[in-house]
């Protein structure tokens, strides 16, 4: 027998040894520490943001700075596709260390096991943590996270265009109504359907303001009337074409910090980025004027994903975080939110921004934009509801035959 | 004699006593050798991944815990069949794929004739048109939609200027204007590599036999109809095919665009597939979705191999 077909073999298998090798290499864990330093990322759309993301950036700096076995990094994906990204990686057993979530994917992630419990990792009651927001930080006694950033919404308004800011509905519609020319509009909001996490931001403020809510806390009330009163707000002020139809939130916000769009529903973390794109702009902030005193809340939670390999480097930044100079700091940047624990504002960020106590005052009657009694499922009814407000805003079918049927397929996904 | 034999040098042949040494390119093991790494890239990346997405259509499988699943049998082809909104999309789907190869293939066809005629700048023509198609899809997409933005855009200015103005302005936002917006920009892109195709087809084009025709009186629908397309004929169905396997394919372009939307506007099955697999986070709605669209293409490839086979045997007698 000849000794080539042997070398062949052996030739071959080598090269598929290698070749698997290869794959196995490629497939493999990006590992977490070189040199003895443990190395994490840290996930957050507002790394991204105008204004706020290279502050935030440099406030994680100042955590690398007083750290020789953890760094952090920053990884800035943008929002509208935070969620969908961030879960499709943790879903596969990867992704960053820490997150910074929004609500129904902090509800989805939790459920699915995707998060660390941070009871072991994290003595939270250390810390004077604000009752309001943190509440929702625990499922069945177990806590998934602690508040980064809790931002109410409220009214902005162009000063120059708008001297006395509306103090009910109709006088804010006329408003609207009557600023709207050329190439300026009176109000902006999110319409699209591309931007479905923040149609359901926008239209949380209308349902909530009405005296609506998506469920009971056992059953989805989608359809209700006063849902319906909330949304036909919303829907008459789109067909009244007071806003820029078609405009994304980065578009309008660039129109308003620009001059040309005169009010917007906002959460207080806008007001550095606002600020950021024009430092001129003459700029006010106040209650949203709806007939019930209830609007939505960003509640953004920091969390370890579960599959992190340092979980507990992970944990020692968020203490970092927690500690009272840092979550100062950390506030004076997110401007007009609120951090994990109380913190005082200080005279100058009060002078700079005499707003800022407005949003305080919203606290209590903000709320997060999950639908509460199923959290877990907020993102699935969130897609269905802001389908069918679409579809009526377009044309396709009145509100109420809407509202009916996204109650009728909510239900149906719900169980 | 083989190639082989009739290439070697002469005085190099051995004789019947001389002991040959093996060429490692004579073995038997060879062309199968050659043949891997095809074979195994064809089985990494596309044999196990359909198989799994086979499995995965049987299954209820999320996206959030991808490794537990439930063996649903048929119940994910039940629910989407029974859904209105899938068959809309199976609809838009089809409308989608007609347009673009009709669309495409015409416009080139028209481009293509144009350009094979003598003018002066022809080549800087030619080199102009392929823009377009060299153009990076995502570039593409993102300039059309500034081009139709409802604020900034130039379109909707310019149908403001003749009276044609969509109200509102916003045209990606109307249900009724979305999708042929989509397929402008499709279009667009698509139609330089048909007509540079189809130029070339052309120019294989006999003229004398367009002389002959002339001289017998055609006129130039006849001489088209009679010469011209009975040339290009294959080239325009390999075109329809390979425009229907592309459109049924595409992603990109109606993503950046509109996500499928507004109201289901623009979902086509691969955006279906995306949404359920990535917003729904139901890996196994999403496998059926992809099933359906692996039979639709098998359907398609198999439906012209026929028709070419047919026409082929039709043309013999």
């Amino acid at each position: 027998m000849s000794k080539q077909p042997a070398r062949f073999r052996v030739v071959g298998a080598a090269c598929a040894l290698g070749l698997v090798a290869a794959l196995l290499t490629g497939c493999g864990s990006d590992g977490g520490s070189g040199d003895g330093v443990a190395k994490l990322t840290f996930a957050a759309s507002t790394f991204g943001d105008p204004g706020r993301g290279p502050q935030l950036t440099a406030w994680l700096e100042e955590f690398n700075k007083s750290q020789d076995k953890v760094q952090v990094s920053a990884a800035a994906v943008p929002y509208p596709t935070f969620g969908q990204t961030v879960l499709t990686q943790m879903g596969s057993g990867k992704g960053p260390d820490l997150v910074r979530f929004d609500m129904p994917e902090f509800e989805a992630a939790a459920d699915a096991g995707l998060i660390a419990p941070l009871d072991k990792l994290v003595d939270a009651g250390k810390y004077d943590l604000l009752k309001q927001p943190d509440q929702f930080m625990v499922h069945d006694g177990v806590r998934h996270g602690i508040i980064f950033e809790a931002s109410n919404y409220a009214m902005f308004y162009n000063a120059d265009l708008i001297p006395k800011p509306p103090a009910t509905y109709e006088e804010f519609t006329a408003t609207a109504k009557s600023l709207t020319k050329g190439d300026v509009f009176g109000l902006a909001f999110r319409q699209t359907e591309a931007e479905e996490a923040g149609v359901w931001q926008d239209i949380f403020n209308y349902v909530y303001g009405f005296g609506g809510a998506w469920s009971d806390g056992k059953n989805l009330t989608i359809n209700s009337p006063e849902n319906l009163k909330g949304l036909q707000a919303y829907k008459d002020l789109y067909d009244a074409n007071v806003i820029p139809r078609g405009a994304d939130a980065a578009t309008f916000r660039r129109m308003f910090a620009e001059g040309k769009v005169g009010m917007e529903l906002n959460n207080g973390g806008y007001v550095t980025a606002t600020r950021g794109q024009n430092p001129q702009l003459n700029f006010n902030v106040a209650p949203i004027p709806f007939p019930v005193r209830k609007q939505g809340a960003i509640l953004a939670p920091i969390v370890i994903n579960e599959a992190s390999p340092a979980k507990d480097e992970a944990a020692t930044f968020i203490k970092w975080a927690l500690e009272p100079q840092n979550q100062v700091k950390l506030q004076e940047i997110l401007g007009a939110s609120s951090v994990a624990t109380t913190t005082q504002r200080s005279a100058a960020s009060l002078e700079k921004t005499p707003f800022l106590t407005v949003f305080d005052e919203l606290t209590e009657t903000s709320l997060p934009q999950i639908v509460l009694g199923f959290e877990a499922k907020t993102p699935d009814i969130r897609k269905v509801v802001v389908q069918n407000v679409i579809a009526a805003l377009q044309g396709k079918a009145d509100l109420k035959s809407a509202l009916d049927r996204a109650q009728q397929q909510a239900t149906e996904l719900v169980g | 004699m083989t190639v082989l034999d009739q290439t070697r040098a002469p005085g190099t042949t051995r004789g019947p006593g001389a002991r040959r040494r093996r060429s490692p390119l004579g073995s038997k093991w060879t062309p199968y050798l050659f043949l891997a790494p095809a074979a195994l890239f064809i089985l990494v990346f596309q044999a196990v991944p359909l198989l799994q997405e086979i499995y995965l259509s049987f299954t209820r499988t999320s996206l959030l815990n991808p490794t537990r699943s439930e063996w649903v049998g048929l119940g994910n082809f039940n629910r989407i069949f029974g859904d209105p909104d899938f068959r809309h999309t199976l609809l838009i789907t089809f409308v989608y794929v007609v347009a673009c190869v009709v669309g495409a293939v015409g416009t080139g066809l028209v481009v293509a004739l144009l350009l094979n005629r003598g003018f002066r700048g022809r080549g800087v023509a030619r080199a102009l048109v392929t823009i377009p198609w060299a153009a990076p899809g995502i570039a593409v997409a993102l300039i059309a939609t500034w081009m139709l933005n409802a604020q900034y855009g130039i379109v909707n200015r310019l149908l403001d200027a003749v009276g044609l103005g969509v109200p509102g302005g916003a045209i990606l936002d109307s249900p009724r204007y979305a999708l042929p917006a989509v397929l402008a920009t499709t279009i667009w892109q698509l139609f330089p590599f048909t007509s540079v195709v189809l130029l070339s087809a052309l120019q294989a084009v006999p003229q004398d036999l367009n002389e002959a025709a002339t001289m017998d009186g055609a006129g130039r629908w006849a001489s088209f109809r009679a010469v011209t397309w009975q040339v290009i004929k294959p080239t325009v169905g390999l075109l329809a095919l390979l425009m229907t396997i592309w459109s049924l394919r595409r992603f990109e372009l109606i993503w950046l665009m509109t996500k499928g939307g507004p109201v289901g506007a623009t979902e086509t099955l691969v955006i279906d597939l995306y949404s359920q697999a990535f917003d729904s986070k139901e890996l196994g709605s999403a496998a059926a979705i992809g099933m359906v669209g692996v039979i639709i293409s098998l359907i398609v490839i198999t439906g012209s191999r026929l028709v070419a086979r047919a026409v082929e045997k039709e043309n013999v007698r």
